[in-house]
């Protein structure tokens, strides 16, 4: 055991009490080291969670990079090829645009979904560690939601790469910076949210079928496959469902530090920039909305992580 | 003011019983005004103290509570009522091999499952090599551990664990890890956390290993203390216990015997009977039933038999466990006496009965005059208790010393002399 661990509270009294609020309030703002101090853990399990993912498979690591790719190619085929679907006039070696619209919301989305499939029963899958080993539970949570999101860097390396090496789209801007503030945010929401479901899941272990269906229809409610720029008054009535939807402001935050804004061309059709990457605007918000989920997630697991290993 | 290493105080486990979820939900929704769940105690009313360098040994039925108790003290589940405290690091082995990943090689799985209980990675790759070596693994160590065989498996967990060195350990029935040759290392391994003054908590089901490693146990029973104290008076106490409950004693006692043949026609009257039977102290009116080992005893057994020239009777005594082995016995047509007249008392008498610690029954057995049938078994209806407070082991205690000589091994002069060897 290494000194770290060595029960810090071991003189102290074990209770029946209920874990303390000051204490919730503790671990919320202690996660930093509490990862920190057990970096090897998430370290080890991070990378046999990735690796047993794709040992014994043909194709091995050049799984992360075909999964993307595939996505792409449907979506550029049947989107921009079979149905037609343009932004504007754009010229000939722009006219992927529709397909790698939805693949860089796609993205971020699919981190969001497999973290939800996946995080729901983390801690019911686990319940013969929970039972059996004394150790910081919070991150087997916290091991799903990175997971994903490295499987979604490999990803997001890819199209990077790509919009260097071809002209499918322009190498993205000063924007891309962005991209370590998106991560943080998305991780803790991600996180919090994978906290709350494999908590109540626990409990009640119908949270993980609920959740299914839920995530079907989050997604069409996102802006994944449609652009609401361009869906004028029909929209109107439900605009304040799409700012109220976090993941909305995920999406966008991640599609503009990877594509930019979207100039149409002067004399299209289109006379202002569809697109405009409002980053910091969407940032925001997601912000608030990370910060909230991580410390209402976070907080619903630590008082019921008691009785975790009498339910699993 | 002494300083426990464990120091427990009234703990209590309650397991919540909710019959169908949706009653969970109900709570909720009232906010636990309707109750939904019962409780089920799964341990009560605990106290413990043990001091650094100590060993506790927990016993008992299945389901009385051990694992719970050992669940608490560890750590992964929190008690329901009291409270407990433990210095210094804590380990625990509740089940070896929890969180192996079977597509992994025994080496890798060395690593995640030592992260697992709290080793950093550098002390681990320095450790592997002893862990390996431990383990006896060989080349299988980079082999996927679905290849391995469980008693395998069984031998890297412990190999793992055994290289933690915590003040307190806490192990649920790991002694029955491999075969015999590994458990020997296993057991050697807790001698010398032991040794090193620490802390030791485990439960076994072996009454042996208890006294062996502990200095003091506790014997749950539905989650309560049944018996509390030094190991050996605990055991004893447990050893007892078990041996009351045994099933269709006749049965075993002389199964073998056949009965008087019922051809034989007597009327049920004029049949010889065991009266009735009892234990003294040898030589005092002093009826007895609980004895420690060595004590000197009589039992009386009164017998009638009404018609004495038809039939002839013998009778035998015995000192059966509740495993029902007969630990010994002797019966008059041994000793060559003869039961004369209608009716008459015979006492056998046992001085010094140095029957270990157990609890015995001791079954009366009428015979016919050749000691081929029986007419009847009597059990005595209460069993004899004793106790030991030494540590022996089988069933009687023997003279048996220990003596040291600086002798050197008899010259070998006697051994076969191999062909050719002579000149």
């Amino acid at each position: 055991m290494s000194p770290e661990r060595e029960h810090a509270l071991a003189a102290e009294w074990v209770t029946a009490r209920p874990t303390a609020w000051r204490e919730v309030g503790l671990r919320l703002v202690r996660l930093p080291w509490l990862v920190a101090q057990h970096w090897d853990l998430v370290r080890t399990t991070l990378k046999r969670d990735i690796a047993a993912r794709f040992q014994g498979t043909v194709f091995g690591w050049a799984w992360p990079v075909l999964q993307p790719l595939f996505l792409f190619g449907i979506y550029f085929f049947i989107f921009t090829e079979i149905l037609q679907q343009r932004l504007g006039d754009l010229p000939e070696d722009k006219k992927a645009l529709m397909g790698i619209y939805m693949f860089t919301a796609m993205l971020a989305w699919s981190a969001l979904s497999e973290s939800l499939s996946r995080g729901a029963t983390v801690i019911v899958d686990n319940g013969n560690l929970i039972k059996k080993l004394v150790f910081p539970a919070e991150l087997l949570p916290l091991n799903v939601v990175l997971a994903s999101l490295t499987v979604m860097l490999f990803g997001i390396g890819i199209f990077v790469l790509a919009t260097v090496l071809t002209p499918i789209w322009h190498a993205p801007g000063p924007a891309i910076l962005w991209v370590p503030v998106i991560l943080v945010l998305q991780a803790l929401f991600l996180y919090g949210l994978v906290l709350l479901l494999a908590t109540l899941q626990v409990f009640l272990r119908d949270t993980a079928q609920i959740m299914g269906m839920l995530t079907t229809m989050w997604m069409f409610l996102t802006p994944i496959f449609w652009i609401p720029e361009l869906m004028g008054e029909g929209l109107e009535p439900y605009r304040g469902l799409l700012e109220a939807n976090p993941a909305y402001h995920m999406v966008s935050a991640w599609r503009g530090a990877l594509m930019g804004d979207v100039i149409v061309p002067a004399g299209q059709r289109l006379m202002e920039p569809v697109l405009v990457a409002r980053i910091p605007e969407h940032l925001g918000t997601f912000a608030l909305w990370a910060l909230a989920t991580y410390a209402l997630g976070y907080t619903f697991f630590t008082v019921s992580q008691r009785r975790f290993a009498d339910e699993v | 003011m002494t300083e426990y290493a464990i120091e427990a105080q009234g703990l209590g486990k309650a397991y919540r019983i909710y019959p169908k979820p949706l009653r969970r939900v109900g709570e909720w929704l009232t906010f636990g005004r309707y109750r939904g769940h019962h409780e089920f105690w799964a341990l009560r009313g605990i106290d413990l103290a043990l001091k650094p360098g100590s060993s506790l040994g927990l016993c008992g039925a299945n389901g009385a509570g051990k694992s719970t108790l050992l669940k608490v003290l560890s750590g992964t589940t929190a008690p329901t009522e009291g409270r407990y405290r433990i210095r210094g690091r804590a380990a625990s082995l509740l089940e070896l091999g929890a969180g192996f990943h079977q597509d992994f090689t025994g080496r890798a799985n060395i690593l995640l499952n030592g992260v697992m209980m709290g080793f950093s990675r550098r002390e681990l790759i320095q450790k592997t090599p002893e862990i390996i070596d431990f383990a006896e693994l060989g080349a299988y160590i980079d082999e996927p551990v679905r290849t391995y065989s469980s008693g395998m498996g069984l031998r890297l967990a412990f190999a793992i664990a055994a290289s933690v060195d915590p003040e307190v350990l806490i192990i649920d029935e790991v002694f029955a890890v491999g075969d015999m040759y590994f458990q020997k290392k296993c057991v050697d391994r807790i001698y010398e956390f032991k040794k090193r003054n620490r802390t030791i908590v485990f439960c076994s089901h072996s009454l042996y290993d208890l006294r062996q490693f502990c200095d003091v146990a506790l014997w749950l029973e539905s989650g309560k203390a049944r018996a509390q104290g030094d190991s050996i008076f605990v055991t004893n106490e447990y050893a007892a216990f078990q041996r009351q409950h045994i099933g269709s004693v006749a049965e075993a006692v002389h199964g073998d015997i056949p009965l008087v043949p019922a051809s034989a026609k007597r009327r049920p009257e004029d049949m010889p009977r065991i009266v009735d039977a009892r234990i003294y102290r040898l030589g005092t009116d002093e009826e007895c039933y609980e004895v420690q080992s060595g004590d000197s005893l009589e039992i009386r057994v009164w017998w009638s038999n009404p018609r004495p020239a038809e039939t002839p009777i013998q009778i035998g005594i015995a000192f059966m466990r509740g495993d029902m082995t007969t630990c010994g016995g002797q019966a008059t047509h041994f000793k060559g006496v003869t039961l004369a007249g209608t009716e008459g008392c015979l006492v056998l008498k046992a001085p010094e009965l140095r029957l270990l610690a157990g609890q015995f029954l001791i079954p009366v057995v009428l015979f016919d005059g050749e000691g081929v049938h029986r007419y009847q078994d009597y059990l005595m209806p209460q069993n004899l208790l004793v106790r030991a407070y030494t540590k022996d082991i089988g069933l009687f205690r023997l003279d048996l010393e220990f003596e040291q000589r600086r002798l050197a091994p008899p010259a070998p002069e006697d051994a076969p002399v191999e062909a050719g060897a002579r000149p």
